[in-house]
């Protein structure tokens, strides 16, 4: 499998935005656009197991290694979710063992430069803290890997160009200014969006008054996607929250799945993790809204499972 | 320093618990010991203690505390030099003034209205200090951060953002604290910054009511000063004591600060200072019959027509106290005002009262979930609270305490007034099974059917946190608000 880099990912998403406009959006049309996309039979890797560091090497091998997406010399940011105040074995955040397994992974892989960070919902300090995560990077004790707290300073407002429901919105810079972005969400859910997976984890990386894209939130997180490509979306399903999502807190609500799932896309990582919950990918409007608009494979069948 | 380095230090920084000492000035303090005494429930031993450690002190050594320890006074000597200093001793029975003040204090808290706070040295310092000053500096600090970060100056913006990390970890807050009542409490603190102008230690001199008590245990102090009576061939301690202690008819061991300046001063170095027998040689206060009966009347008048207004819950629903505040009438009886809650709140929740708690309740603590939300894990007010107006609650705990109750306002919540899905509220409750949930309905929008999620509260499990109110996210006053109602620390509701 070829490596898919940034800079073809974001020529590729244009392309297909072209397309999209190009086509007035007629649905029938769309699908050839998808179709088009699909040629590439993007990757997509599920792997399960109880040993989380091994399991994180295993999946990220299946798909090419990090090697595949991390060069040497590059800036990384690995963009957990860290957005509750709450333990690890509640599910409301990304293991800490995934986030440390992977920021070793971009380390060995000879990443410069790796950045852990979320905008969280509580108290960011407190949410540092109680998910694990601060002290599993710190604990790698690379002056390379760092996990800091947001810098309100560092957001700025950018156009949406391909925006359905938002064309502007606060960005925060970091994020888009490393040479990669690899998104572990953790798979949990939802009351709005049902489910909370990749595309919904990236809303970690914007600013604004969050809850506002609530109202049409299956277009708004596509609108978000659009500017923040990720090079390679894990997603956590170790554990997975099935009620009282997102955030949890009742070990009642968490189940058991030592799984994780990999992909370069967004879409058919989302896609894969659904059937976790007993879904199906075409019940969760934002996946639908994502493949629609060009940003990924929602349909299983078009992917190349490895 | 010390004092500073604590308040920085009255800051979550990843700890469940604080460290030790930060709310260390404030056990120290007596007229808080005397607010916490003449409140209804038990006295906080475990906390108040090392109060009653510095009177034993005081009437061992006399004011050595508000001579080389307390941070207003020591503020008012740097701002006095800066400022220039009155000509003082022109009214020395101005000093007389402290102790009717504090007559009527205690008279007054004795019948249950506790106004210390609004004197107490230390909470006007510690609240300014939380409220205003450290804000503001904040806010200009982090503006000049902010400047050479999107502007880039050659040489200096390097310089800046070099340094930002260490003035991120250390001196900066976290966020940026934003405050209610922050001018009129600053405004307060200028006036008595001021009247360093009349003349020095205006404050300590006449006003202080701990200085006054501090000056009624130091009366038969065993430290004293010799020469206890002005030298017959010079008057200067009479001019330069900055205390006023030292007069015509002699050394006023009540009103001595102990700061020693005068066996420097000396010309003739004959000032000292040495143990001797106690009550040898003191000067009694002579506060006059006539004050005394005011002051004492005063306090024992204000308590009823303070009592008469009626129950605050009834005037003000949402009016909310801090999680762990114990009930109204004991809560206004034991806060002194000192702004430690307010400081250490994660969630900017906390902001000091003007009217809202009625007359008497300026500075307390309120919950304004508008402006920030109760963290469901934190318990940091109950761990600085100095006299347990605010109780430590263990974690599980607290997470029971109902703070007030959670009322949706179907006029602006989305999905009732708009036909708009949002449910932001229920995404961010944080009981373990929430508080607010939803119930799929179709309805009718515009004349479409549509099927909609609304949020609907289930009382039993609302602990009035108020992330809801915090999070909502239409613009202006929110749609869901709590109220009080139901708050765990009532003791009685007429309606229930």
């Amino acid at each position: 499998m070829p490596a898919i880099d940034r800079r073809q990912f974001v020529r590729q998403a244009l392309r297909s935005a072209l397309a999209v406009t190009a086509m007035g959006g007629v649905p029938v049309l769309d699908l050839w656009a998808a179709t088009a996309k699909a040629e590439t039979l993007p990757p997509v890797a599920v792997r399960r197991g109880e040993d989380i560091p091994d399991l994180v090497r295993r999946t990220v091998a299946a798909l090419g290694g990090m090697g595949a997406f991390v060069k040497p010399g590059e800036t990384v940011v690995v963009k957990p979710n860290i957005g509750w105040d709450r333990t690890v074995e509640l599910a409301a955040n990304t293991h800490p063992l995934v986030v440390r397994t992977v920021v070793e992974l971009c380390l060995e892989a000879g990443a410069k430069k790796v950045r852990v960070f979320d905008r969280s919902a509580n108290d960011p300090r407190r949410c540092y803290v109680e998910s694990g995560i601060q002290q599993a990077v710190e604990e790698i004790g690379s002056e390379r890997a760092v996990i800091e707290h947001m810098d309100r300073r560092a957001y700025r407002d950018l156009d949406i160009k391909r925006g359905v429901e938002l064309t502007r919105w606060s960005f925060y810079g970091p994020a888009l200014e490393a040479d990669r972005l690899i998104n572990l969400p953790i798979a949990k859910h939802h009351s709005m969006s049902i489910l909370t997976l990749g595309m919904k984890n990236l809303m970690g990386v914007i600013g604004g008054n969050r809850g506002t894209l609530h109202r049409e939130i299956a277009e708004s997180l596509t609108d978000i996607n659009t500017v923040i490509p990720s090079t390679l979306t894990l997603i956590d399903a170790t554990r997975i929250l099935v009620a009282n999502g997102p955030q949890g807190g009742r070990l009642e609500d968490v189940r058991i799945k030592n799984t994780l799932i990999a992909s370069p896309d967004i879409v058919a990582a989302d896609s894969a993790a659904v059937s976790l919950f007993d879904l199906r990918p075409d019940e969760i409007p934002t996946i639908v809204a994502g493949a629609r608009r060009g940003l990924g494979v929602m349909d299983l069948t078009k992917v190349r499972m490895v | 320093m010390i004092i500073v380095a604590l308040f920085l230090a009255t800051e979550y920084r990843g700890q469940d618990t604080l460290p030790y000492p930060v709310g260390l000035l404030f056990r120290l303090d007596p007229l808080a010991a005397l607010a916490a005494a003449f409140a209804p429930g038990s006295f906080p031993w475990a906390i108040l203690w090392p109060a009653f450690a510095l009177i034993l002190l005081t009437a061992l050594f006399g004011r050595f505390f508000c001579g080389w320890i307390c941070p207003l006074g020591t503020t008012l000597d740097g701002c006095g030099k800066a400022l220039g200093r009155g000509p003082g001793g022109l009214y020395p029975g101005r000093r007389r003034i402290k102790y009717y003040l504090l007559i009527f204090l205690v008279a007054a808290a004795f019948l249950g209205v506790q106004l210390f706070g609004l004197f107490d040295p230390l909470a006007i310092f510690l609240r300014t200090l939380t409220l205003s000053l450290y804000p503001a500096a904040n806010l200009m600090l982090s503006g000049v951060f902010d400047f050479f970060y999107q502007h880039s100056v050659p040489l200096l913006s390097p310089l800046f953002n070099g340094a930002y990390p260490l003035f991120r970890d250390t001196v900066l807050a976290f966020q940026q604290p934003y405050f209610t009542l922050s001018l009129f409490t600053f405004v307060l603190f200028v006036v008595v910054i001021f009247l360093e102008k009349v003349e020095g230690r205006f404050w300590c001199k006449n006003l202080c009511p701990l200085g006054a008590l501090f000056g009624l245990c130091a009366s038969r102090a065993l430290l004293v000063r010799r020469p206890g009576t002005l030298c017959t061939d010079c008057r200067n301690c009479t001019e330069r004591c900055r205390a006023g202690a030292v007069t015509a008819g002699g050394h006023r061991r009540q009103e001595c600060l102990l700061c020693l300046d005068c066996s420097d001063f000396c010309p003739e170095r004959r000032v000292t200072f040495g143990f001797s027998k106690p009550g040898k040689g003191r000067m009694g206060i002579d506060l006059s019959r006539r004050g005394l009966l005011a002051s004492l009347a005063g306090g024992v008048l204000i308590a009823p027509v303070v009592g008469i207004a009626p129950p605050l819950y009834r005037r003000n629903p949402y009016l909310l106290r801090p999680p762990g505040a114990v009930n109204e009438e004991e809560f206004l009886r034991r806060c002194i005002r000192c702004g430690e809650c307010l400081k250490v709140c994660i969630g900017g929740a906390l902001h000091p009262a003007f009217l809202q708690a009625g007359a008497t309740g300026l500075w307390t603590p309120l919950l304004v979930p508008r402006i920030g939300y109760c963290e469901y894990n934190c318990t940091l007010c109950g761990q600085v609270c100095p006299t347990g107006a605010i109780r430590l609650l263990p974690l599980a705990e607290k997470k029971k305490e109902v703070v007030g109750l959670a009322v949706f306002d179907k006029n602006r919540c989305l999905p009732f007034a708009e036909g708009v899905e949002c449910l932001v509220c229920e995404e961010h409750c944080p009981t373990g099974e929430k508080a607010i949930v939803f119930e799929e309905r179709e309805v009718v929008v515009e004349g479409v059917a549509t099927n909609l999620k609304f949020p609907r509260l289930l009382k039993k499990r609302c602990v009035g946190c108020g992330i809801c109110e915090t999070k909502c996210p239409i613009e202006g006053s929110s749609a869901i608000r709590v109220m009080n109602e139901g708050e765990s620390r009532r003791t009685k509701d007429a309606w229930v």
